[in-house]
């Protein structure tokens, strides 16, 4: 019994802390510009819970609830698509083919860029342990 | 309450309670199969359209009813600094090499698709739309208005842009033997935004994290080089 009105308090907690963040995010993002609320709330979030201003242990079991499930709020705005078909006809696949090449170009430019970094690096922290053993 | 009213309630209610049972269905499916290619988010979609073509009911309908599930996308973006809070230290120590690889492969992406477009298609506005795909919907359309593009081209590729990145992305990056969490969220985020990072992070709070912080650091990027490279392929194109 005493499980779900701990629960609950989670709940409530982690709608406060991400709300506060969305909210002040939106100020931000109104008052300044540049990025969307959204991504102010984004790293304000990660800063908020990096200096314990609100506790991690406390959001974590709403926060893998609501990444599960954050892919629903995606679907209205996909389902847009609809209002393109015109447009896909017109132009043919190119823009789709377009979209498709550069977006996997970006992907592995990214992925190999970043995989042979932490590799080498990797290989080099090897490398000076292998050192530091030989040392001794 | 007149009958107008009641029925639209009716309605929205109807719409936003089917669209996620659907989701949840397709949800459950995936847990239970277990496989990548089986994304809730598109075969939601792919449900939904034929749905509303047999009921004749508009996009603009549907939007308008189920703008709560869409308002709910912003709280959870910002949820999404969770799995960046928890690896915060790692990332630390790496942030030079994310940034200048994220600049230099932003820029060669955004001249690649401004080229492709303006050859195959010949359109500018559509050229500077294409560029533009892939980061998050609100800044990718502010940047369109700035740089006349097409904004609801815009809006389309970049839907397109994370399905791409959000289905095939894990897959692509395996083939080419890039398998590091790390080094997967930090292309699915760079490529395909919030949409990508949502679903990768279901595979790793790992993925979650360099998703999420790809995300920030691509739509921070674009918003500031995008307007110099597209103004000097502007000029180049005498457009």
């Amino acid at each position: 019994m005493r499980l779900i009105p701990a629960t609950l308090k989670n709940t409530v907690y982690s709608a406060f802390a991400i709300g506060i963040c969305l909210a002040i995010g939106k100020f931000i993002a109104a008052e300044f510009h540049g990025l969307p609320g959204s991504l102010y709330g984004l790293i304000l979030f990660t800063m908020s819970l990096h200096f314990s201003v609100f506790s991690a242990a406390k959001v974590q079991q709403s926060i893998s609830w609501i990444i599960s499930n954050m892919g629903v709020c995606f679907v209205p705005s996909g389902v847009g698509i609809i209002n393109h078909f015109e447009l896909i006809k017109q132009h043919g696949l190119t823009i789709v083919t377009i979209i498709f090449i550069t977006t996997f170009l970006l992907l592995t430019l990214v992925g190999l860029w970043f995989e042979r970094f932490n590799k080498i690096k990797l290989s080099d922290k090897k490398a000076s342990e292998e050192a530091a053993i030989n040392l001794r | 309450m007149n009958l107008i009213s009641a029925q639209q309630l009716t309605l929205t209610l109807g719409l936003i309670i089917g669209t996620i049972v659907i989701y949840q269905i397709f949800n459950q499916l995936q847990k239970k199969l277990s496989l990548i290619w089986l994304n809730p988010m598109l075969l939601s979609i792919a449900a939904i359209i034929p749905l509303m073509l047999i009921y004749s009911i508009s996009f603009e309908q549907y939007f308008e009813a189920t703008k709560t599930i869409n308002w709910l996308l912003e709280p959870a973006v910002v949820a999404l600094g969770f799995p960046l809070y928890q690896h915060l230290n790692t990332i630390k120590d790496q942030w030079k090499v994310i940034l200048s690889l994220l600049v230099l492969a932003i820029i060669i992406t955004i001249i690649t698709s401004f080229i492709l477009t303006m050859t195959f298609v010949m359109a500018p506005e559509i050229a500077v739309s294409l560029s533009l795909k892939s980061v998050t919907t609100p800044i990718g359309i502010a940047l369109t208005e700035q740089l006349n593009g097409n904004s609801s081209i815009t809006a389309f590729s970049i839907i397109l842009a994370g399905l791409f990145g959000a289905l095939l992305g894990p897959l692509w990056l395996n083939f080419i033997d890039v398998r590091s969490a790390k080094a997967q969220g930090l292309a699915i985020g760079a490529a395909s935004h919030a949409l990508g990072t949502a679903t990768i992070s279901k595979i790793s709070y790992e993925h979650g994290a360099y998703g999420s912080l790809a995300l920030i650091v691509s739509a921070v990027i674009t918003a500031l080089i995008s307007p110099l490279i597209i103004n000097q392929l502007a000029i180049l194109f005498n457009i």
